[in-house]
């Protein structure tokens, strides 16, 4: 056990538990089904220290060697939400099991993670140095793009924008870092960018709403702009100590939607104030800077990409969804990691964090 | 720079962008987001006091305040509402189309309570009261209205109440006035409705998303206004419209001895219960009605004082001493002024100051006015009051007006000539006065010499407030004068060929004097002044009627008004 253990796990717990307080603080006055919410996360948040402690023993590489098993599994959750899925809020994004719902695409941004870290990590047999620095753009961008797109695509079928749009951004990230020439990573964006006007026809309305929205939220203050004028008022007033725990009119009288989901952020700055506020989002960035940290120090190619990656993982999503509590972004209903209340994202995160730990202990590798 | 080192950067950048935004949005904008976070989830239920009543000098109330019974609904979504309404209508025995179509009028903003049908029967409340315990969204608020128990009387002293008008609003919205506030307007209603006036106090709900009642969050009690005592006494006051009957003009009653107003009436008046019950016509016929009830006649129109301005001439020459007690003038029914042939409107014969002013002989006067001259009679008119407003409390007073040849040269370009003078010694001409301001000059012969400043009010909130307002000024008059007039005002009605004769039957000793205004259009106006009872003067009178064609007209309605009294055991 290394220091970093404990940083992460620290931290996560803390985090974790805000999360509950505020899913408890945001439902506790609300009827009916709305009453178990709180104890269903802290039941998510205790498989998810088991998967912690599990994972951070288990070593990391063998994810090598189960990437395509993994890869594969992903595709086929998703292939079969695609299929069966549960409509639920207008999105078929969870399967139903056992009881639980669980988030295939959670799952899904590890698995691409991860297989991009192997896909790039990879080492010629001539002579040690990667291979990635000799790719050529085939090899370099159009490959993984394809391994990419097709989780990225059904994913976005969802619907699911937000997530898919993350995958892609923390693909270039990724892409960023490996060795690849920067041309062509510029040659990928351009080539990205130029199609986004024609895009927009495929786009659901709602969609489109909430990109208007997002660029003025009064134009439809009822509808599509309620969810983001109401964060911004749930945020902003709570002032510099908050309304105190307990006390969110915004979050309690349901003028918030979504308060315990993607809003959750908005629910916990509307009791906690700024200086709570600035708390967790401090903390929120010592794990991410852990894990670049943990990134830097590790020799093995593999291992560094897959620690990178994950903390992206989590830098982006963290970064997106406070943005859009904030109105800094459009509503795109990506969850706080160890916040929201929702048991796939809760999970997959712990294992990340996990793979993290793991990755810092078995350091020595050539 | 390698790469991993741009993308810590960038991460860094990314959170401290993130900190930014939190630091905009809590503290350079919390106060705005705070307020937005409150009036989502908070409503204000108003919950009215009453205004003040409006009371005689015994603490009789003249005008008070009745409960009524509002219905008030709390805007939220659609459904719910329509339900609500259903509801209600089944209760109040109301069209459901008309409390949708009262609601759709009265919504101001979906954080104020909606009124959707006003005045109910107390029943209905009751009802509706019951209601209530299953949905809190309803409110039945008690308004008090204005009540009228005695209709018209005292209308003009007291005024009506209406909603504000913009050019007030503007003046008053930095007193905590807003629109749709009700001010009076006219009487002791206007010019105390700061006293009058009531402060709302409320209830602070907390409601949900849905405009759903969920909880009380505070309570501020209203405040009544302050009960303004009048200095008039109700039983007088209704003698003096009871004998007045409906006739053109106005009557008072004043003490002399420190100016309070005991009865005041104008004619026509109105009944300012129209405008509490919203009667559109008949408000709107007051205000077009030609004759213009609304106006108060007593301070707010000036007349030509004809006969009553001899006393002004009176105490000018007796002053100035170009006339004494033994001066006498022959009167033959006419005289001549100049080149032209003045008449009297009796032929009275030989006369001194006593009997001219008993018999109101226009000769006696013509001579003294021009012994005395115009500028002379305008600055002693002045002095007893006249040309000027009395400054009484309730406002529209307007202050009359008195010729002199200065004015005239410099206002018209002419000269004055004994014509002139000899007009203004008759109290005809540009001549003009209020009833007022007669009452009050009647005051200096009642009470020895004094200007009064009359007042109308005793008390506002239970505070007395009458020392401020006893004024009691000087007027330089020699007690001889004073004695020599007040004489003659006795022998008008003592004489048995007095004008003012058909008052001494009365038990009461009168003083006083009438008067006949000739106008170019229509019957002549008629005054009378006076004061009683003479020994020891209590109360001035003065009764003037609009074309009452002469002053015995106003004489008898004096007698009426003092016969009553007496009756009553009020003097």
């Amino acid at each position: 056990m290394n220091k970093s253990f404990f940083r992460i796990l620290i931290l996560a717990l803390i985090i974790a538990t805000l999360g509950v307080l505020s899913i408890y603080s945001s439902t506790y006055q609300k009827q009916g089904a709305w009453q178990d919410i709180y104890l269903r996360q802290m039941l998510w948040l205790i498989i998810g220290l088991v998967c912690f402690f599990l994972i951070s023993g288990f070593n990391y590489r063998k994810l090598w060697d189960a990437n395509y098993f993994i890869y594969g599994a992903a595709l086929f959750f998703l292939f079969l939400v695609f299929m069966l899925g549960i409509v639920r809020l207008g999105a078929q994004r969870w399967l139903r099991f056992a009881g639980f719902n669980f988030q295939p695409s959670e799952f899904a941004k590890l698995a691409i993670i991860i297989f991009l870290a192997r896909y790039f990590s990879r080492k010629s047999v001539n002579d040690t140095s990667l291979m990635s620095g000799k790719f050529g753009i085939f090899q370099g961008i159009i490959l993984p793009l394809i391994f990419v797109s097709i989780p990225m695509l059904l994913i976005i079928d969802q619907p699911d924008l937000g997530s898919g749009l993350m995958l892609m951004l923390v693909f270039i990230c990724l892409l960023y870092l490996t060795d690849v020439r920067l041309r062509y990573i510029f040659i990928l964006i351009s080539a990205l960018a130029l199609p986004l006007p024609f895009l927009w026809n495929f786009l659901h309305d709602y969609q489109k709403q909430r990109l208007l929205v997002f660029l003025n939220p009064n134009i439809d203050p009822l509808g599509a702009g309620y969810t983001i004028i109401q964060s911004r008022i749930a945020i902003g007033s709570g002032g510099f100590f908050g309304r105190g725990w307990l006390s969110g009119t915004q979050s309690q009288l349901y003028f918030l939607p979504e308060s315990h989901t993607d809003f959750i952020f908005a629910t916990f700055s509307e009791q906690w104030g700024f200086f709570g506020s600035c708390l967790l989002i401090l903390m929120y960035y010592l794990i991410i800077r852990q894990g670049l940290v943990i990134a830097q120090r590790t020799q093995d190619a593999f291992g560094r990409l897959l620690a990178y990656g994950i903390s992206l993982l989590l830098a982006i999503q963290v970064f997106i969804n406070i943005a859009m509590n904030m109105g800094l972004a459009p509503v795109v209903g990506l969850p706080l990691p160890l916040m929201s209340y929702g048991g796939s994202s809760m999970l997959v995160t712990f294992i990340a964090l996990g793979i993290l730990v793991n990755i810092d202990r078995t350091r020595n590798v050539f | 720079m390698e790469r991993k080192t741009i993308l810590s950067l960038i991460i860094i950048l990314m959170f401290a962008a993130l900190l930014t935004g939190l630091l905009n949005l809590d503290i350079l904008q919390g106060a705005k987001f705070r307020k937005l976070s409150d009036s989502n989830s908070i409503r204000l239920i108003p919950q009215f006091g009453s205004r003040g009543n409006i009371l005689d000098r015994n603490g009789e109330v003249i005008i008070n305040n009745r409960i009524s019974y509002d219905v008030m609904i709390l805007p939220q979504e659609l459904n719910r509402l329509d339900q609500l309404l259903i509801r209600l209508s089944r209760i109040l025995g109301v069209e459901l189309a008309e409390l949708k179509a009262s609601f759709k009028k009265n919504f101001i903003s979906s954080s104020v309570p909606v009124t959707v049908i006003r005045n109910i029967n107390v029943n209905k409340a009751i009802l509706i009261g019951e209601y209530r315990a299953e949905e809190p969204s309803v409110i039945i608020t008690p308004k008090p209205l204005r009540s009228y128990p005695y209709g018209a009387l005292a209308s003009h002293v007291a005024g009506y109440i209406n909603q504000i008008d913009r050019w007030r609003l503007t003046k008053l919205e930095d007193y905590g006035y807003k629109t749709k506030d009700i001010v009076g307007f006219g009487g002791v209603e206007e010019k105390y409705d700061y006293y009058l006036r009531q402060e709302e106090g409320g209830i602070s709900v907390e409601v949900n998303h849905r405009g759903k009642f969920t909880r009380i969050l505070g309570f501020q009690a209203p405040r009544n206004g302050k009960d303004v005592q009048l200095t008039v006494d109700l039983k007088i006051q209704k003698i003096v419209e009871d004998c007045m009957n409906g006739r053109r003009g106005s009557a008072i009653l004043m003490d002399p001895r420190d100016g309070q107003i005991l009865a005041m009436a104008s004619y026509p008046n109105f009944n300012p219960s129209v405008f509490v019950n919203n009667r559109s016509s008949l408000i709107s016929g007051l205000f077009n009605n030609p004759a213009a009830p609304l106006f108060n006649r007593a301070i707010s129109s000036s007349y030509p004082p004809a006969s009553v301005f001899k006393i002004v001439v009176s105490s000018a020459a007796l002053e100035l001493k170009k006339i004494n007690l033994s001066t006498s003038f022959l009167c033959q029914g006419s005289t001549m002024v100049g080149a032209r042939r003045f008449s009297c409107w009796d032929t009275h014969g030989s006369q001194d100051i006593l009997g001219a002013i008993a018999h109101s002989c226009d000769i006696f006067f013509y001579k003294s006015g021009l012994l005395t001259g115009a500028q002379n009679i305008h600055d002693y008119a002045l002095k007893l009051g006249l040309a000027r407003n009395v400054g009484f409390e309730l406002p529209y007073e307007t202050g009359g007006f008195i010729p002199s040849p200065l004015w005239r040269k410099i206002n018209k370009f002419q000269s004055w000539f004994d014509g002139d003078t000899a007009n203004l010694a008759i109290g005809q001409g540009d001549c003009l006065v209020t009833p007022l301001q007669a009452a009050n000059m009647m005051a200096v012969f009642a009470n020895g010499g004094y200007l009064t400043s009359p007042y109308i009010v005793k008390a506002v909130g239970g505070l007395d407030v009458s020392a401020k307002k006893k004024k009691l000024i000087p007027v330089n008059l020699k007690k001889s004068t004073l004695d020599t007039v007040a004489k003659g005002l006795r022998k008008v009605v003592s004489d048995e060929k007095g004008t003012g004769n058909a008052l001494s039957s009365l038990a009461v000793p009168v003083a006083g004097k009438t008067g006949t205004a000739q106008v170019s259009r229509g019957a002549n106006h008629a005054w009378f002044a006076g004061f009683f009872p003479f020994d020891k003067p209590k109360f001035v009178i003065c009764i003037f009627l609009e074309n009452g064609v002469s002053g015995h007209a106003a004489s008898i309605v004096a007698k009426k008004i003092i016969e009553a009294m007496n009756n009553q055991g009020l003097i």
